[in-house]
């Protein structure tokens, strides 16, 4: 008879489909076809006073449009508490549309409101035995929502009694409810850890991810609970919901970092090694393993998560096809993926730099992602590769974003300074950017520049530099391009390097200065010229240059002359760093050229002079000037140990006080008996229990009490002598378990079949069988095509 | 680790929809929708937005973040606080995006508002109060909350609701056996269809070479099977599929053992799999360990059906381009070809002259240019 009724809906709405279809093509210039939502949403005032009236009401319509409309209002973030009384009323309203609204507007208001709550509670208590899960679910929802600390062991005991309940999602709900009430009142503590043993004992795969849930809220340190329960939830991770595998995988890897002995690896020579891990822990990874291939991206990156923090180093390798998929997801997964990405190859590079070619950028990525894959693509340059990401860096110099353009000017530089042998092709790059017109290029090409000729020259080796393009040579062209080089800082480290490296002896006589290269001393008059309108940064290092050139070159009149003037505008200077810095400088010079401190008709400076102190000799002044900086330092790469794989604080940069902290492994780890139970010694036993929540349901739906599930493999379509045990392979095995799934199909169609019913329903393996291989034939049609295109 | 709420804001960052947010002050919310309008305010282009942003708080104990995600003119945000992973909060806010199509057919904000309740009761079904996503598989959740249709419109309208839906529904809830398959579903004739869709990507550098390209396919599947069927689907060559991922409902340990598809379907519309095509990657997989640069690039490489040549200049006040696009398919002609060029930041207007019957057009508000073609000739 339902089943009439059942196909009657069925089709009665699919009329409705379609109907709704047609009407709402040939209605939509008067808006029809949108029906009564948008008046009730757009509710006016005078209607709002009719609520309380409505909702008072005998009729289940009135009543449902009341509560529409107050949902409407909710959403449009208006208080509508003080309807609350009139709501509560309605709790037992038989009607169960209106109910769940009702239930709705309670989640939200209990809270507020408690005192009103609390006169409702009967009712909720009574729904708790309701013959529908939804509304014990719900009911218990509610209840636990209320937060009145009074009645704290009421919802204990409603807990427990839907701890117990034969619908996997009220068992799920009451795992849910638990970490309310133990926010709500801690004394509940001991109650609330019992019922959870008993959750933890759930055989459902559908109410564990919750269960792990609630222990991580209530009681994250007593991993001891979890010993005997260990193995069967690795078992039964496959199965569970793909939000509950994210929590309990989570749980389950801090369980084996405070609880397993740590893997190790031991060489025994041949380049073979001999591998020492626990096998439970063995029995998490590879229980874990198959859902790599899950399509939500939040457990591919749980199981990374365990991978990384619990495999071998050799095993690390898996984590890398499945986090490269999660980069052609969508953008913001993309983005996410790629911060963890990088996370995981400051610590080990050689993971994904084989796959360089997947993180090539796109004109249409954002600016983040740009960002993350150029520091990702500098980390992999290595001797097999530079070539092709030189390549690649040279053409994202020319990108719009600035950011980008940047991070590709510093990756040359990298690479320069990792292989030797790209030196050349990175100088040539790098001295081509200067004459770029983006100032961002030519910006970061000097900076880039300098750092390079710094340390080329420190550490005097310029074997890899060619004869066209020693260290001297590039900073003369620098120098000769100063009057181009705008950007503040660019300039500044142009005419510091001018400075540091103006030296030379090889010229000898010919040079216009002596003992200085013959393109210096112009640089300080181009600054000294334009001092006025220079940024302080160039200022500061103009006094600098002036001081070292005078210096290395203390009796060239018009040199001492041009410092003069630098000095004398530094000193009336509005920035204070520049006045001291030119005090500073004139005081070292003293001794080298006591003109720069005594000018006549100042009698303060002559004063200076009988101040006495150290006067320090040429030589001296020298050292200080020239070797007083200590070599460039590499720019920053950081490594937090507290930084976690799959944490916000990854990606935000920011401390994100969470309290996902990841222990170090135990030395010993503790004994393997603890997480020994009855469960393991036979070990097919526990096939039907992981699967006893299906079975059970199953017998429900069928209406005939099927206790005992045989299990076949899924191709035979004979039932096995009942009793016998026939599968012997892993609890994993799913076959298996889908296998009694079909088996109890079966036997509900054929049951179904025996009753009598006149229509003809085709028997569901075979047909769809049938359908499949035509199907499957379209299908292979449909590669064969694709395959064409390539 | 949980996610805080749910907020639906429409195209002028109004929030349609809301989640409670009963632990938080009720700045909570308002803190993170104006956080995702400054960020909005700030950036260049739309994708220019950070997905995950920094949201400071007053309690310098409770910073948070803000995840959005973009669909049809709105913007799906979830605050997370506590070191949550985001990814957890995006694979749930897609979740939810799906679950508003299959009800809703196109997610709008009128159309939201229409079905304030169903979305209501959808949220309240979906995320639990503490934040952990309860039931998204969707043919659970249509036995659970009814899907708007204008049989239950008129019903209600007539004043009858109390005996349409609810009564059968009500019963039907959680009592499927399969958390991802209906129970009862019956039709009158049998059948499931798949498609297949293939979308290549490929990054070409400025000279025109091919840098990477990839196949990304997708299988969806339209099941209308009755009672339980246990499917069971063989692919010829299924080392073409790398790195596939899966519905829930396949037998994993199936597929890595036989490479072949077994499983439950659920009722209606479902993403059987998604996979990379990979021509190369059937023979012996390289090993591990050891570089493998030019392997990489061998396997990953996919020819693109067309070149593409483009030549710019660009001047003080414009510039000019000139892009050529030919056919490499001999056999086949490319149709619905539809190319985008990005013209950059401060673009105001494009005239350009195309041939082969071609259109184009300007959208000012993406400074994009779209040139299309019904057919592309071979």
């Amino acid at each position: 008879m339902s089943g009439h009724l059942n196909a009657f809906t069925e089709n009665a709405s699919r009329l409705g489909m379609r109907l709704q279809e047609t009407i709402s093509e040939r209605t939509k210039d008067f808006g029809l076809g949108r029906g009564g939502g948008t008046t009730v949403f757009d509710t006016g005032d005078d209607k709002v006073k009719n609520i309380r009236a409505q909702l008072d009401s005998s009729s289940d319509r009135e009543k449902l449009d009341a509560m529409k409309r107050l949902i409407a209002m909710i959403s449009k973030g208006r208080s509508v508490s003080e309807f609350f009384a009139q709501v509560v009323k309605n709790v037992a309203v038989s009607n169960l549309e209106v109910r769940k609204l009702v239930y709705i507007y309670l989640l939200r208001y209990a809270e507020a409101e408690p005192d009103l709550a609390l006169l409702s509670i009967n009712t909720f208590q009574r729904d708790l035995s309701d013959s529908s899960p939804l509304i014990r679910a719900m009911a218990l929802r509610v209840l636990s929502g209320i937060r009145v600390p009074t009645i704290g062991s009421l919802v204990v005991l409603a807990i427990k009694k839907c701890s117990s309940d034969v619908s996997p999602y009220v068992r799920k709900t009451a795992a849910l409810a638990i970490p309310k009430c133990y926010s709500l009142d801690a004394s509940h503590l001991p109650s609330l850890i019992e019922i959870l043993s008993i959750l933890l004992r759930d055989r459902s795969p559908l109410s564990i991810g919750s269960v792990a849930v609630a222990f991580e809220a209530v009681c994250p340190t007593r991993l001891d609970l979890l010993h005997p329960h260990y193995r069967r939830l690795c078992r039964v991770l496959v199965d569970v919901d793909e939000w509950g595998q994210v929590n309990l995988l989570e749980l389950l890897v801090r369980y084996a970092r405070n609880m397993l002995p740590r893997p190790s690896s031991t060489d025994i020579g041949d380049g073979k090694s001999k591998d020492d891990v626990d096998k439970d822990l063995d029995l998490l990874l590879s229980s874990a393993e198959p859902l790599f291939q899950s399509r939500n991206p939040a457990v591919v990156l749980s199981v990374s998560r365990a991978f990384y923090y619990l495999a071998l180093p050799s095993e690390h390798h898996k984590i890398v096809q499945p986090m490269l998929r999660l980069l052609d997801g969508s953008r913001e997964i993309e983005r996410v993926a790629l911060a963890y990405i990088l996370f995981i190859s400051r610590t080990s590079p050689n993971l994904f730099s084989p796959h360089y070619i997947r993180f090539t950028i796109r004109a249409d990525d954002s600016a983040q992602v740009k960002v993350d894959k150029i520091r990702l693509l500098r980390s992999f340059v290595n001797i097999e590769n530079y070539q092709a990401l030189s390549r690649e860096f040279v053409d994202y110099a020319d990108d719009f974003d600035e950011g980008l353009a940047a991070g590709a000017v510093q990756a040359i530089g990298h690479t320069a300074r990792v292989i030797p042998e790209a030196m050349q092709h990175c100088l040539n790059a790098l001295l081509g950017f200067i004459k770029s017109r983006h100032d961002t290029v030519v910006t970061n090409a000097v900076l880039v520049l300098k750092s390079l000729v710094h340390t080329q020259l420190q550490a005097q080796s310029s074997f890899a530099f060619g004869a066209s393009s020693s260290p001297l040579t590039i900073i003369e062209r620098l120098a000769y391009r100063i009057d181009e080089i705008r950007h503040p800082q660019a300039r500044a480290c142009v005419v510091w390097l001018v400075g540091q490296y103006a030296a030379d002896a090889t010229q000898g006589d010919a040079a216009p200065v002596e003992g200085i290269t013959p393109w210096a001393p112009d640089v300080l008059r181009k600054c000294a010229k334009s001092f006025r309108d220079e940024t302080v940064a160039v200022k500061l290092q103009t006094i600098t240059l002036a001081a070292k050139l005078i210096a290395l070159s203390p009796n060239n009149r018009t040199l001492v002359l041009l410092a003069k003037y630098a000095f004398g505008l530094a000193r009336y200077d509005r920035n204070y760093d520049v006045r001291d810095r030119a005090r500073v400088l004139q005081m070292l010079l003293g001794g080298v050229v006591p003109s720069l401190v005594s000018k006549k008709g100042e009698d303060e400076e002559d004063a200076l002079e009988d101040r006495g102190g150290v006067v320090l000799r040429r030589e001296q002044v020298r050292v200080v000037l020239f070797e007083g900086k200590a070599g460039v330092a590499e720019d920053g790469e950081y490594n937090d140990d507290r930084e976690l794989l799959g944490t916000l604080t990854l990606l935000t940069g920011h401390d994100m006080r969470g309290d996902r902290i990841l222990p170090d492994w135990l030395e010993q780890g503790v004994m393997s008996s603890l997480r020994d139970t009855e469960d393991d010694t036979p070990a097919p036993h526990t096939v039907p229990a992981a699967i006893a929540h299906y079975a059970r349901a199953g017998a429900a739906a069928s209406g005939a009490a099927s206790p005992i599930v045989v299990l076949t493999p899924a191709g035979s379509s004979g039932p096995s002598p009942a009793g016998s045990i026939p599968n012997k392979a892993a609890f994993t095995d799913l076959e298996a378990f889908y296998a009694s799934e079909d088996e109890e199909s079966d036997e509900d169609e054929s049951e179904e079949e025996g009753e009598g019913s006149d229509e003809k329903v085709a028997h569901g393996t075979a047909s769809s069988e049938d359908e499949y291989s035509d199907e499957e034939e379209d299908d292979d049609d449909e590669s064969a095509l694709v395959g064409g295109h390539r | 680790m949980p996610i805080d709420g749910l907020i639906v804001l429409d195209s002028t960052v109004t929030p349609v929809v809301q989640t409670a947010f009963r632990r938080f002050s009720p700045a909570y919310p308002l803190l993170h929708i104006d956080a995702y309008s400054a960020a909005a305010a700030s950036a260049r282009r739309v994708q220019d937005i950070d997905p995950v942003i920094y949201v400071p708080s007053f309690d310098p104990d409770e910073p948070s973040a803000c995840c959005h995600i973009q669909h049809n003119g709105l913007t799906l945000l979830s605050p997370v606080s506590r070191d949550t992973d985001p990814l957890y909060a995006f694979a749930f806010l897609r979740t939810f995006v799906d679950i508003l199509h299959e009800y809703f057919g196109d997610v709008t904000a009128p159309a939201l508002k229409d079905h304030f309740d169903v979305v209501y009761q959808l949220l309240e079904e979906t995320l639990d109060s503490g934040g952990h996503p309860l039931t998204t598989s969707p043919n659970a959740l249509r036995d659970i909350v009814i899907p708007p249709s204008l049989l239950t419109k008129i019903l209600s309208v007539a004043g009858v609701s109390g005996l349409s839906g609810p009564s059968t529904h009500g019963m039907g809830a959680f009592a499927s056996p399969i958390p991802w398959r209906k129970a009862g579903v019956r039709y009158n004739s049998n059948e499931i269809y798949f498609d297949i869709s293939e979308t290549l990507k490929a990054t070409v550098s400025k000279s025109g070479v091919v840098v990477d390209s990839t196949v990304l396919g997708k299988i969806d599947a339209n099941s209308k099977l009755s009672g339980t069927p246990d499917l069971l689907l063989t692919l010829t060559n299924a080392q073409a599929m790398s790195n596939p991922s899966f519905h829930p409902c396949i037998r994993l340990n199936r597929f890595s053992q036989s490479k072949v598809l077994s499983f439950v379907p659920p009722d209606g519309h479902f993403t059987l799999m998604e996979y990379r095509y990979s021509p190369a990657s059937a023979q012996a997989p390289p090993p591990t360990g050891t570089p493998l640069t030019a392997i990489a690039q061998n396997q990953s490489q996919v020819q693109v059906p067309f070149t593409l040549k483009a030549a710019m200049a660009v001047s003080e006040h414009g510039g000019t381009f000139d892009v050529s696009i030919a056919s490499r398919l001999s056999a086949r002609a490319i149709e619905d070809f539809v190319m985008e060029l990005y013209l950059g930041e401060g673009a105001t207007g494009a005239s350009c002259t195309v041939g082969g019957g071609a259109e184009w057009g300007y959208i000012p508000a993406r400074q994009v240019c779209p040139i299309g073609s019904r057919c592309y000739g071979i």
